[in-house]
């Protein structure tokens, strides 16, 4: 992902894993160019909110805006393929999964696809 | 060379995979590396499927229990040969489960390490080496550490993989779309 998205300043990244913790806010972010939200499955697995995380991509959005140069990656695992799961938590969590993923995807100017390491550009 | 085939469950995967196998052989070898194990009496049922449809085919095929007879497949192997690997998923469960491996990701990598060395000498040593992999990445991701770090390395082996393929493919309900490279006729 580094190589593919131009990604290579380690000093102005500021990476965020969902599968080990929560996000964090972009109030404070001062001199990172680049913000990185990996793991976003799993962190919308905690807060299956849609509106909370709408509000959320938001204020990143935002502060992508405010500095000409930065730049904000999302990076999602898709789990809305599978069946449909009997747990209705996991049902929640698997709809806001899709919900988010609009809603995220109608915002960026860039939305990949990604299988094995080659990339489907869909916007 | 290596050529890349996944797909889901009962995609029909593992027949497109012979079947390209049997085109690129131009009549040379074909060896075939079986690493499922008969764990119960579905699995050994499966097996079972996967024989008698081979032997159906018509072609003849070397078989190689297992990645434990994968050093006597290697030195067997002629420049004009075709290895099947069905399937990469078994083969990293095995070694990844068989010992403490997947309780670290550095173990869990070294051991994927290994394992695409192996793939690399077999596609060295013969014409191509066709190998067999699941889409199992949509139904999300599991929490307990062992198949996180199964994922995690089952995913950047495919990675390097499709890379280093002249093909890659992902066969869906039967049908193959050709992802990278020309689908051998």
């Amino acid at each position: 992902m580094r190589e593919r998205y131009g990604i290579g300043d380690g000093v102005q990244i500021v990476w965020h894993d969902g599968y080990q913790e929560p996000y964090g806010p972009p109030n404070g972010v001062k001199v990172a160019k680049t913000v990185v939200f990996e793991g976003l499955e799993a962190a919308i697995r905690r807060l299956p909110d849609t509106a909370e995380w709408e509000r959320f991509f938001h204020a990143w959005k935002q502060w992508e805006d405010e500095v000409a140069g930065r730049t904000v990656v999302w990076v999602g695992t898709d789990v809305t393929q599978g069946i449909v799961p009997t747990d209705p938590a996991d049902r929640r969590w698997r709809d806001a999964v899709g919900v988010c993923y609009q809603r995220l995807a109608a915002m960026c100017c860039r939305v990949d696809r990604l299988w094995c390491g080659l990339a489907e550009r869909l916007k | 060379m290596i050529v890349f085939v996944s797909g889901a469950v009962r995609s029909g995967k593992s027949e497109v995979a012979e079947a390209c196998a049997r085109s690129l052989a131009h009549g040379g070898r074909l060896h075939y590396l079986a690493t499922a194990q008969a764990t119960d009496e579905e699995m050994a049922a499966r097996i079972r499927r996967h024989q008698e449809r081979r032997t159906a085919s018509g072609a003849y095929w070397m078989v190689w229990e297992g990645p434990a007879r994968l050093e006597q497949l290697a030195e067997s192997l002629r420049p004009s040969d075709v290895v099947l690997i069905d399937c990469l998923t078994m083969w990293l469960a095995n070694d990844l489960f068989v010992g403490d491996s997947w309780r670290t990701e550095e173990a869990s990598f070294a051991i994927a390490g290994h394992l695409l060395d192996d793939v690399r000498s077999l596609a060295d040593a013969c014409r191509a080496v066709v190998i067999v992999s699941n889409e199992l990445f949509s139904g999300g991701v599991p929490t307990d550490p062992g198949t996180f770090c199964y994922m995690k390395t089952l995913g950047w082996l495919h990675q390097q993989l499709v890379a280093e393929a002249a093909v890659a493919a992902v066969v869906e309900c039967g049908l193959v779309r050709v992802k990278k490279g020309r689908w051998p006729q």
